[in-house]
């Protein structure tokens, strides 16, 4: 199980759903949410100035989204540094997009890891544990 | 002649003196004259002998003085005979041109030598009267020469000179010009005339032909200006010549523009870039072809495409441009509206495709947070068996509603993106996949298969486009089956020529293709009153063999079943 994970949208259902599909598949002991790119960047922004600070080891992100969307966001991460501040932070693009583009597009940052198409499911969380269990 | 006067008067003398001396011989013996007088006589004689001998020596000497002074003459007066008619050959034959004379009274015509050389006759074919070069003439010259001849020999006229045609010893005839002048008696009666005829076969020759080529100038359409090479005065040299196409295209007849610059054709929308091509190609003697704006008389403005060629005279020295003009400007407001329209057709292109992913996006999310909340429902335990049904109904409506949009982006997806990615792909692996995915549907109605795809097995596509085209083909078969009978579907691929050819074909109800042909691959068409049935699989299969380069035909009858044809280039 992991300690934190955090997850990114403006749709508050979208994010309902998040907590409680991870709850019942036991994937994290603490959620974190917000609502938009900038509360996001405030939030690592944050955490980059603790000393030792524990973050969310993953976060899922949707793309569209008001005042900062996904990709402005993912841009500024990586200028502010903290894709070495925080080595052990993976991100999921959780969009619903079908523009092809949007995915070749995620291979640009080394942080994504998977793009996935909304809504999160049972399934979902448990290939991702899979994966993460393999890993150890 | 000296020796010839002394030589007469020494015989003269010798043969009187003999003549004398028999005379006395003969009158001595019957006159009985006396030896002293008969002496006498004889030395008379001889006196007188010798004194006419004298005389007739100074009468020879005077009379031969004389002879000679007039056969000088003569001579002197022969040679210039042969000079001047020598010069009159040799001027005939520089100037090739045919003498004739022809005495009026008894008419006889004689020609000289140019009558052989020039057109072929043969001395004594040559005839000696008028009548032989009257026939000589063409039939259709002959009337109008003879009326100008005869009012010339009747000296209503000063000069007479006339071109026609004249008949060669081989049947061919030349155009000649043929000059004559009279000679009059002491009364002004005509007696002779004198003629000179030039063969001008080839000038009149080459004047047809450049007549024939002026008419390409005088009668095309296109406009047709010539100016001279001179750039001092403007930078466009000055126009010399325009024909009647020009005058129609600008408005301006030729006197109008001779003598200026073709500059006063350009306005204020002229094209200034084309008209400094123009120029820079006019400096350095190149052709030149440009499309601009220009101005008729009238003001009113037109499309002008021309072009400037520089012409060199036999020297090889730059003389003329030539320029060739046409007004273009019907073709190019339609090429504008063209151009209009692609770019307006562009744009709402990219509207609509920036709209079908908005929307589809926007449509996703809810759809996504509804099928995302009925899998957690369907976790959960209802008691309420009403609430369940409504929760079921729900579900249901919920997936075919994703189902729909999921089918909808997938055209999206084909329709904006051509270049596709494409595989080697094994047509049997693809089956196989497609099978495992509707094993339920297969069990459930077990249909007879016939599947024969010895022939090919790789095919370089994209392999999802063609699991999903196979996908639908299958599952229309099996929805569209006739309940009266065991399906059957038959699918085959064999390659032909260059073509992979693929072939389904069921025992199903079929569609009415008389009155569907143009609907049957057409977006949300459907044939059949079946609940599952969107109208949307076979425009779905059609995007995809389509934007794989293949296509896709149908054949049906109702009641006895459908056959598709799908055609792929095999490289």
């Amino acid at each position: 199980m992991l300690e934190q994970i955090y997850c990114v949208d403006d749709d508050v259902i979208t994010l309902m759903l998040c907590k409680k599909v991870i709850q019942r598949a036991d994937f994290a002991k603490e959620i974190l949410t917000a609502t938009n790119g900038e509360e996001a960047i405030l939030f690592f922004k944050e955490l980059a100035k603790q000393p030792a600070p524990s973050y969310p080891s993953l976060t899922f992100l949707d793309l569209n989204m008001p005042i900062m969307n996904g990709w402005e966001f993912l841009d500024q991460y990586l200028k502010s540094g903290y894709n070495e501040t925080f080595p052990g932070a993976k991100f999921i693009v959780l969009s619903s997009t079908i523009d092809p583009q949007d995915v070749e597009k995620t291979k640009n940052y080394p942080m994504v890891v998977d793009f996935l198409s909304k809504p999160i499911t049972k399934e979902m969380i448990e290939e991702l544990k899979e994966k993460a269990h393999n890993k150890e | 002649m000296k020796n010839n006067s002394n030589k007469i008067t020494l015989i003269y003398v010798l043969i009187l003196m003999f003549v004398a001396f028999v005379g006395h011989q003969f009158f001595l013996d019957y006159t009985k004259n006396t030896e002293s007088t008969s002496l006498y006589l004889y030395i008379k004689d001889f006196i007188f002998i010798l004194i006419s001998g004298i005389i007739l020596k100074f009468i020879l000497l005077h009379n031969e003085k004389n002879n000679k002074s007039v056969f000088e003459k003569l001579q002197i007066t022969n040679n210039e005979i042969l000079e001047s008619n020598e010069r009159y050959d040799i001027v005939a034959k520089a100037t090739s041109d045919t003498i004739w004379d022809w005495k009026i009274e008894d008419d006889s015509f004689l020609w000289n030598k140019g009558i052989q050389g020039v057109f072929g006759y043969k001395k004594e074919e040559v005839g000696k009267t008028s009548k032989w070069w009257f026939e000589r003439i063409h039939p259709e010259d002959s009337l109008k020469m003879s009326v100008k001849l005869y009012s010339f020999l009747e000296q209503k006229t000063e000069k007479w000179q006339d071109e026609y045609r004249f008949q060669c010893a081989d049947g061919s005839y030349k155009y000649v010009f043929d000059r004559g002048f009279l000679v009059k008696d002491k009364d002004g009666k005509p007696i002779r005339m004198i003629g000179a005829i030039q063969d001008v076969t080839k000038q009149k020759e080459e004047e047809q032909r450049l007549r024939l080529l002026e008419t390409v100038i005088t009668q095309t359409k296109d406009a047709v200006m010539i100016t001279d090479i001179d750039t001092s005065q403007n930078v466009i040299p000055n126009i010399i010549f325009v024909n009647s196409a020009f005058t129609d295209m600008t408005g301006y007849t030729a006197e109008e523009v001779i003598g200026k610059s073709p500059i006063m054709f350009i306005g204020a929308k002229s094209d200034m870039l084309e008209f400094d091509k123009l120029k820079t190609a006019i400096q350095e003697y190149r052709e030149c072809f440009v499309e601009t704006v220009n101005y008729k008389k009238n003001g009113e403005e037109f499309w002008n495409n021309f072009s400037m060629i520089p012409v060199t005279d036999k020297d090889g020295e730059h003389s003329h441009w030539i320029s060739i003009q046409r007004d273009v400007t019907e073709e190019k407001n339609k090429e504008k509206e063209r151009e209009q329209l692609i770019r307006e057709l562009t744009q709402n292109n990219k509207d609509l495709k920036q709209f079908s992913y908005i929307t589809s996006h926007n449509l996703r999310a809810p759809l996504s947070n509804l099928t995302g909340l009925l899998n957690l429902v369907e976790d959960m335990d209802i008691e309420d068996p009403e609430l369940k049904e409504i929760i079921s109904g729900f579900t249901k409506s919920t997936h075919l509603l994703n189902e729909t949009i999921n089918d909808l982006v997938k055209v999206v997806i084909i329709k904006d993106n051509p270049s596709i990615h494409k595989e080697k792909v094994l047509i049997k692996e693809i089956f196989e996949n497609v099978f495992n995915q509707l094993s339920f549907l297969i069990g459930l109605h077990k249909p007879i298969l016939k599947i024969d795809l010895e022939e090919v097995s790789i095919l370089n596509i994209n392999k999802s486009y063609l699991e999903s085209i196979f996908l639908n083909l299958l599952t229309n078969a099996i929805k569209y089956r006739s309940e009266n009978r065991q399906l059957k579907v038959n699918i085959s691929s064999k390659v032909e020529g260059d073509n992979l050819v693929l072939t389904f074909k069921d025992n199903g109800v079929g569609i009415d293709l008389v009155r569907n042909r143009d609907k049957i691959f057409g977006l949300y068409q459907r044939f059949h009153n079946h609940p599952d049935s969107k109208g949307l699989g076979l425009y779905l299969v059609k995007s995809q063999v389509e934007a794989m380069g293949g296509t896709i035909n149908v054949e049906s009858t109702v009641g006895k079943g459908t056959t598709f044809t799908i055609v792929f280039k095999n490289n």
